[in-house]
């Protein structure tokens, strides 16, 4: 016994490294699940109180840049009043979006050689309303140069509705999602981390699968996306329906298309619309409807396992 | 003061400047010129750096991981930035012994720092713990050895502001820097 205490006192220094060393990965692993870490993440009450306070100050310097985004948004949210007349776009904002489906039918004709032809037709039909709720937020923290998961902090919390997994939007495209929620914080894993976003070209086509590699924060790459479809540079991509997102909110635009020859697919190069560097406002999208989504999809995920 | 109320000051002051002024620096489009990728410098270590020289293991050890702890809160880095706090803590030690040609517990209540060292051998000092702290913490966050090159240009450039950051902080902060000169 002696002798194991004073092997203890002789390494002590080694074995607290190593102890240190062992608290610190299991809270590395911890943070790098989808739960995320509950603890060490800026949505608790320091920190961002911290970094409300230092919003405060820096809110003023940039109220220049902050009234033309919000002209542009005012100006983009005019247009679409002109559509819904009854939305009160000053408060939170309910937005009721249609969801569509594409019916195909096939019909066969034969022609006067005897060939006989194929021809679809798509008709478009509203299957159901999505109800969006959009929570106006702010954000007081904001980081872009971490490689693999960038994060963002908002001053709206559970107090104001803010839940885990809601999606994340601006006026001009898409931010991320909730991942920790506090009273009145919550944090955000941004598009600029290595998680996909799914995504479909303006007519339909999809889904393609854009991620962050991690180099600059204003594009996202698109690979394996076949050959045969039709892009050209400036072409937008948008959310898919069947993805957390609401359903066409512009990603970005197509600055890139490389082809490669031997695997028969293009890689494009998606300059983000949402400029991450001057991130001011950001709305958090809460559906009515997802909560009995995740419930239905974890039971049928339950049942396979 | 006493030497632990300075250094609790100083704990607050350099998450302070690290968080609220250092982690923005990436939002601008000058840290990002020409295909670099955008960078933060880190100037906590500082903390460590600048502990006395009697500082036993232990507590440097603890220290380390308190303060990666609170940067990784702010940062939401989730335990990387406390991992390469620890082993720059516990190479203190080793490169501080292999520096200086006195056994550390010899120098009673001083500090390591530009007016105690000089310039060059502090410098040397917080280089070489620096490179440790960022090489194990971009190893931890990139995860893997496959871009290696970009890896090293992400150290190097974060390495070097860093230094300038710390250069700085000690011309800011040590109040009596021009002694030297004077005593000349």
């Amino acid at each position: 016994m002696r002798q194991f205490i004073l092997l203890i006192r002789r390494y002590w220094n080694i074995i607290l490294f190593l102890l240190l060393q062992g608290i610190c990965f299991s809270m590395i692993s911890k943070s790098h699940t989808m739960q995320g870490n509950d603890i060490v993440n800026s949505s608790n009450s320091i920190s961002g109180y911290v970094y409300k306070k230092q919003n405060d100050v820096v809110y003023y310097f940039q109220l220049k840049r902050l009234n033309d985004s919000l002209l542009n948004e005012n100006a983009r949210l005019r247009n679409l009043i002109a559509g819904n007349s009854n939305i009160d776009t000053f408060r939170d904002a309910i937005a009721t979006i249609p969801v569509t489906a594409k019916d195909t039918v096939i019909t066969t004709t034969k022609d006067s050689t005897g060939a006989i032809k194929i021809t679809s037709t798509g008709v478009t039909k509203v299957v159901r309303y999505a109800s969006y709720y959009y929570i106006p937020a702010r954000v007081i923290n904001n980081s872009i140069a971490n490689d693999k998961q960038n994060s963002i902090t908002i001053n709206r919390g559970s107090a104001d509705g803010v839940g885990k997994e809601m999606a994340v939007v601006t006026g001009n495209g898409i931010v991320g999602r909730v991942e920790n929620v506090s009273e009145h914080y919550a944090t955000i894993v941004s598009v600029l981390s290595d998680r996909k976003t799914a995504a479909k070209l303006s007519d339909g086509t999809g889904p393609y699968f854009p991620i962050w590699d991690g180099n600059s924060p204003d594009y996202l790459i698109t690979e394996k996306v076949p050959s045969y479809v039709k892009i050209k540079r400036g072409d937008s991509i948008y959310t898919i329906g069947s993805s957390f997102y609401p359903e066409n909110i512009l990603i970005g635009t197509i600055a890139k298309i490389d082809t490669i020859k031997a695997s028969g697919t293009k890689t494009l190069k998606v300059r983000l619309s949402t400029n991450f560097r001057k991130l001011q406002y950001v709305y958090v999208v809460k559906n009515k409807l997802s909560e009995e989504r995740n419930k239905l999809e974890a039971k049928s995920t339950e049942k396979t396992k | 003061m006493s030497v632990y109320l300075r250094n609790a000051f100083r704990f607050i002051l350099l998450v302070l400047i690290q968080v609220l002024l250092l982690n923005k620096i990436s939002l601008f489009w000058w840290t990002s010129p020409g295909g670099i990728p955008p960078y933060v410098p880190y100037i906590y270590p500082l903390f460590i750096l600048l502990l006395p020289f009697a500082t036993p293991v232990w507590f440097l050890l603890v220290a380390g991981f308190m303060m990666g702890v609170t940067v990784d809160t702010f940062m939401n880095t989730g335990g990387m930035h406390a991992a390469a706090c620890v082993l720059m803590a516990f190479a203190r030690t080793i490169v501080l012994e292999s520096l200086l040609p006195k056994r550390l517990d010899e120098f009673k209540t001083m500090s390591p720092n530009v007016k105690s060292m000089g310039w060059t051998p502090f410098m040397t000092y917080a280089a070489i713990l620096l490179t440790v702290h960022h090489i194990y913490f971009f190893v931890l966050e990139i995860w893997g050895f496959q871009s290696i090159g970009y890896m090293f240009i992400k150290v190097l450039i974060s390495l070097i502001t860093s230094l300038i950051f710390v250069a700085l902080y000690s011309l800011l902060f040590s109040s009596s820097i021009n002694t030297i000169y004077y005593d000349k």
